[in-house]
């Protein structure tokens, strides 16, 4: 079905950042640079957990070039955390006052005048520490003799979610075969190419500006206002050209507070880089997951119950990682209709580094398990995977019980893709397989933890004399091309061309505030922001247009590639250049302006809508070395309307790449608390010649609450692939893979441990 | 220790400047000649996102020593424009969306241009391609959208006419 | 951080070594794509760094039907895989070079410097010995040429002293009817191998092995010859059967080490099958071979 006819959207565009990014004039954090700039260097505790007896900076404060050290002394001592609105959940002294939780968290820092003094510095600076007993496991750290973590908090619980409906006995008690699982998920690294990055400049006037590698502008001025004891108008915060983002750059880092704790010390701008090393032990990680699944089906494969217990890792501190247990939780039902659902999640403390929210938010991890457990009970029943799915699958009208309302579900045309693509196949050689998993995700989250009092989104803009336009939005850009897809929707909804529009974003002083770039938030709601406010100015210019031109009220006016006409009569109208200009006048010399804005209301508890999608996994393995290589990625995907397809396809395929190298390459393996492969060596990202070909079909439906019928497109491509690559390793080797990464070792091992039963 | 007086060409102007021998090409480009274009992502020489040519040939510039390159030709991503005219690989990442934060971009159109300068007329394999990229990092694309922009290079869809 | 240093650029070969015999606390840099590494993590701090990046004296590839290949010590790897020469009489060099590291590193590194490097993961050295080369490194008194099983003498460690820089890799030409396989076992193509295995085999005219050689990477404190494999081989007509017994020796006799990328057991046991293979490989080119 076809909307609409667009003039703009779904039309091949280049990102409007493009030029700047190719030639090398994009500047970034990284390469910010003020006169009379001061460089900021950390010191990080070598220890998983122990106490700060004393901290003595004298020596480092001798060394010539040396302006300052600071300590946790020199802070308001805040506990801060982006779950504002609840207390406990604002755990972390970004320089703490008392003690360490993880190798790596920051005891001190320094300002000087080159990076190598800073840098010398630190070995002038003597800690005492007495070191405490550290558990690093969450299964150990529940345990009732297991070191505290954080005073108070009993058995390391950090935050506990439950999520319900139905009457599991009854379901469980319908049930024809039931069967339960243990998995484990492991954690996996944002690995921007951009480490968190922060200049810092606070001036007499008592006045803070911060460029920064951010998600969300709006969030870390609220942030740092709060621990500097600066009121939110006084922190400006500039998020230039930014390095990557995937979901770790949201909470205040220490590149930033310690830039902006030295700044305001010293009245000169500081800048911290954070090394790859440090970003690796020193930042966030997605949220390491144990899962237990206790699944129940009928004999024709209803599903009839779903029961898991989940607990994470949730490292030193909370963060955002409370937002991922719930949402792997409710993402593990997805998108099926389950009679009966109890999840349980915990979120447990460890002296490692804090866990947060990566691509998929929780969702990679719990469709590992679920898509996984379903094949492998479809195999045991002898049922035919994409039958059970279909059958089972969300469908438009639906509603999660009290959790969720499916307004638009493209799911089942997913599946009979998918389907159809695997058949075209025939038999696959040896050795080899594809594996399917399907699922869903958000667009955008309506939690407000944050306890933002502004709109989550909102957009201002300004038409200038000669039609071009200023559009101001607080939504960010880190790369997935925001941007460009709020100007294509401003160009669509004004009836101008994407040249025409300028956007202005990542700046607190002259941006409108938004939550920023996480949860797949921003087509669907700055988009709407974006919409609304330029209806509001094309209802002015339309306005004066039935004036000028003297037309019977009866017709309808639109504006569409710069021709403001008469929608019967498209012949009949004016240039849209000539009706700004004299709209002006008629408005004293006012420039037009329109302002929109969006906050989901009475759209349940996760999000205003979902995206659907089926993905195929065509993977070989050596079963001798039980190395695999990956032949191929299929993908049919329902984001709603398509807004920028080229970015959508680049969307496609850089999820693809991290979601592959969660599956079978990314690990961050700690051994007493210490990570051991901290450096891009060790730790595994895909490089072009393991990334195998990628396709996509894009199902065609409609959300009514996006822009344009638009919904999630990029970030919910995480989520199948872990388990679509351990399905097609069960459906080349027989083998059921519960542990990820699927290493060489572990494919041996449950070869193995296969050939073992048989005897 | 004492600096050192370092003369080179850099996208065809020649520089000189005083640097410790210590410093690595990547900082005497962007501190000492303030071309901020070259990036870097790591320590270990892994990512190339400081991928630069000297004397034609695709180099990590983390790994070499400025002092290294007395008298020699370093080309960076300011030099692949001329005039304000982009180079055919350039283009071509444009009209593919090759780059996404654009934090390897830089690197990445090194790695392209030196390969496809290389390959001459000939037409690489998509083999060759993806290993002509695989010094360099880039967390954002999959990859792919780059493989077809340095494909549609070599293809002659950039040749001017 | 990079420690200060005095940095040396010496005119020729002569200079090079009387710059390197003069300063006791002195490294010598070439590609520096190893060396840079270390500098950075201050595991090493030279007073003085000499650099024979520019000593072209060291830069040649020569061959000669009899004499063989002789590859000079400031050679690049870019030098060495684009070599015609090479790809046509060794081409396992080449096909080794093509998988080692990326472009840039092979465009700036040098032969020289891997080897003198001696990281038992490196993937120059397994494939030159099991072609039976031999390295020539010398000093201010002097040259030695030494074959490159015995060069190297543990972790990072040759047989060379201070003052003695690599000189160059000489490979015997290729005998009739032989093949040369090599292959590393990783991840991702551009990495080092978690381990690796070289084998090249010579056959007799009546098809039976004439000789073996069989070389294991990252199995040991240096490349590793598995002689009693060999011998196993020799004189025998070859099958898969002696291949996969030839591996199961290579398994055994490794000295791998776990570390976070594989345990001691899976490193030796896909040790065996890359030895199985790649004499398998090198059996089959020595068959086609003229």
């Amino acid at each position: 079905m076809s909307h609409k006819k667009f003039s703009v959207i779904n039309t091949p565009v280049h990102n409007i950042d493009g030029i700047a990014k190719v030639t090398g004039r994009a500047t970034y954090t990284f390469d910010v640079k003020l006169p009379g700039m001061l460089y900021g260097k950390i010191l990080r505790s070598p220890h998983p957990h122990a106490k700060i007896i004393n901290i003595d900076t004298t020596r480092a404060m001798e060394l010539p070039g040396v302006h300052a050290v600071v300590t946790g002394k020199d802070t308001l001592g805040i506990k801060q955390g982006i779950w504002r609105r609840y207390e406990e959940l604002c755990d972390e002294q970004i320089l703490p006052l008392e003690k360490v939780r993880y190798i790596g968290e920051p005891v001190a820092a320094v300002a000087a005048v080159t990076e190598e003094i800073a840098e010398a510095a630190l070995d002038l600076i003597d800690v005492e520490y007495e070191v405490l007993p550290a558990v690093y496991e969450p299964l150990e750290a529940i345990k009732k003799d297991a070191p505290t973590i954080h005073e108070g908090v009993e058995r390391n619980i950090n935050v506990t979610r439950h999520i319900e409906w139905g009457d599991v006995d009854e379901g469980f008690e319908q049930a024809d075969y039931i069967r339960e699982d243990w998995f484990k998920c492991s954690g996996q690294h944002h690995m921007c190419m951009e480490t968190r990055a922060a200049v810092s400049n606070f001036t007499p006037e008592g006045k803070l500006t911060v460029w920064t590698s951010t998600q969300s502008a709006y969030y870390h001025q609220a942030l740092l206002a709060g621990v500097f004891g600066l009121r939110e108008g006084d922190v400006r915060i500039l998020a230039p050209y930014v390095g990557g983002g995937f979901g770790g750059k949201f909470e205040i880092d220490s590149a930033q507070f310690c830039s902006g704790i030295l700044s305001m010390k010293l009245h000169k701008p500081v800048k911290i880089v954070l090394t790859r090393e440090e970003d690796f032990i020193a930042s966030k990680r997605r949220t390491p997951m144990f899962y237990y699944v206790r699944t129940g089906m009928k004999k024709d494969g209803t599903f009839v119950a779903r029961e898991s217990r989940m607990f994470s890792n949730g490292g030193a501190y909370t963060g955002m990682g409370a937002t991922a247990l719930y949402l792997s939780g409710f993402f593990h039902s997805f998108p099926y209709k389950w009679q009966s659902y109890p999840y349980d999640g915990y979120r447990v403390y460890t002296n490692t580094m804090p866990s947060t929210s990566m691509r998929g938010f929780g969702a990679p991890q719990a469709m590992f398990c679920s898509e996984q457990q379903i094949d492998w009970m479809c195999a045991d029943l002898g049922l035919d995977p994409f039958e059970v799915r279909r059958k089972n699958g969300h469908t438009e009208g639906y509603e999660v019980p009290g959790q969720a309302f499916i307004a638009s579900c493209g799911l089942e045309q997913c599946i009979n893709e998918i389907e159809k693509w695997v058949k075209s196949k025939g038999k696959l050689p040896a050795n080899r397989g594809i594996g399917i998993s399907s699922c869903g995700f958000m667009s955008g989250g309506i939690f407000n933890w944050f306890d933002s009092p502004y709109s989550f989104s909102s957009a201002v803009i300004t038409i200038n004399v000669d039609g071009t336009v200023e559009l101001h939005v607080g939504c960010q850009d880190i790369g997935q091309g925001s941007n460009t897809t709020m100007a294509i929707i401003a160009a669509e909804t004004l009836g101008v061309k994407v040249e025409d529009i300028r956007v202005h974003s990542g700046d607190t002083a002259h941006c409108p505030a938004d939550l920023g770039a996480w949860g797949s938030r921003q087509t669907l709601m700055a988009g709407n922001a974006v919409k609304m406010a330029c209806e509001d100015a094309k209802k002015q210019l339309l306005e004066f247009a039935y004036a000028e031109m003297g037309i019977n009220i009866v017709y309808d006016l639109d504006i569409k590639d710069r021709w403001v006409h008469i929608v019967a009569r498209p012949e009949r109208g004016m240039k849209y250049e000539d009706l700004v200009k004299k709209a002006l006048r008629a408005k004293d010399g006012q420039r037009i302006m329109g302002r929109g804005y969006y906050t989901p209301h009475r759209k349940g508890m996760i999000s205003p809508a979902y995206s659907y999608m089926m993905q195929a996994v065509d993977a070989e393995i050596d079963p001798e070395t039980g190395k695999i290589k990956i032949h191929e990625v299929m993908t049919a995907h329902d984001c709603g309307q398509p807004i920028n397809p080229l970015g959508l396809i680049g969307q496609l395929e850089g999820a693809a790449s991290m979601a592959l190298g969660y599956a079978y390459l990314e690990d961050m393996p700690f051994e007493d608390g210490k990570m051991m492969n901290p450096n891009l060596v060790d730790y595994k990202v895909i490089r072009a010649p393991e990334m195998p070909k990628t396709d996509i079909i894009e199902i065609d439906t409609y959300e009514p609450e996006g822009p344009y019928g638009a919904k999630e497109a990029g970030e919910g491509l995480t989520n199948p692939t872990a388990a679509a690559l351990g399905n097609a390793v069960f459906n080349a080797l027989g083998i059921q893979m519960k542990e990820l990464p699927i290493t060489p070792e572990r494919v041996r091992k449950a070869l193995a441990e296969k050939k073992e039963a048989q005897k | 220790m004492k600096k050192q007086v370092l003369t080179f060409r850099v996208n065809g102007d020649e520089y000189e400047i005083l640097i410790h021998p210590k410093t690595l090409l990547a900082d005497a480009i962007r501190e000492h000649v303030g071309l901020t274009g070259t990036k870097r992502g790591c320590d270990t020489v892994s990512c190339g996102a400081c991928t630069v040519m000297v004397n034609g040939m695709s180099v990590k510039s983390c790994s070499v020593l400025a002092i290294q390159c007395e008298g020699m030709d370093i080309t960076t991503v300011e030099g692949l424009e001329e005039n304000g005219k982009l180079s055919p690989i350039q283009r071509a990442f444009l009209d593919n969306g090759s780059y996404q934060c654009g934090f390897c971009t830089p690197g990445m159109l090194m790695s392209s241009t030196a390969f496809l300068n290389e390959m001459g007329d000939k037409k690489p394999s998509e083999e060759e391609i993806r290993e002509s990229i695989e010094g360099n990092i880039c967390r954002c694309t999959g990859y792919n959208s780059i493989v077809r922009a340095i494909d549609a290079v070599a293809q002659g869809k950039y040749k001017e006419e | 951080m990079i420690n200060d240093f005095q940095y040396l650029k010496p005119a020729s070969l002569k200079e090079a070594l009387a710059m390197y015999a003069e300063h006791d606390d002195c490294k010598v840099i070439c590609g520096g794509q190893s060396l840079l590494i270390v500098l950075r993590q201050g595991m090493l701090a030279p007073e003085y760094l000499v650099d024979i990046k520019h000593v072209n004296e060291l830069k040649y590839i020569k061959f000669d039907e009899k004499d063989g290949l002789r590859i000079g010590a400031t050679t690049t790897h870019r030098e060495v895989e684009k070599s015609d020469i090479i790809a046509k009489k060794y081409p396992a060099l080449v096909a080794m070079e093509q998988k080692l590291a990326s472009i840039q590193t092979r465009n700036w590194g040098t032969i020289g410097g891997n080897l003198a490097h001696a990281d038992p993961a490196g993937d120059l050295a397994p494939v030159l010995i099991a072609l039976n080369a031999e390295i020539k490194f010398g000093n201010v008194d002097g040259e030695k040429t030494v074959p490159l099983d015995e060069f190297f003498v543990d972790y990072f460690e040759t047989q060379m002293g201070h003052g003695d820089l690599v000189l160059e890799a000489h490979v015997p030409a290729p005998e009739p009817k032989s093949g040369c396989a090599y292959q590393k076992f990783n991840l991702l193509d551009s990495e080092m191998g978690i381990v690796a295995a070289a084998a090249s085999v010579v056959l007799n005219a009546d098809g039976t092995c004439k000789n073996a050689r069989i070389v294991l990477g990252n199995a040991g404190p240096t490349p590793l010859r598995v002689t009693k494999a060999e011998d196993l081989l020799k004189g025998k007509k070859l099958d898969d059967k002696l291949f996969t017994e030839a591996g199961q020796i290579a398994s055994e006799e490794a000295q791998p080490v776990a570390d976070i990328h594989a345990s001691e057991e899976h490193r030796r046991h896909v040790l065996g099958v890359l030895t199985k293979r790649m004499l398998k490989k090198a059996f089959e080119q020595a068959q086609k071979a003229a």
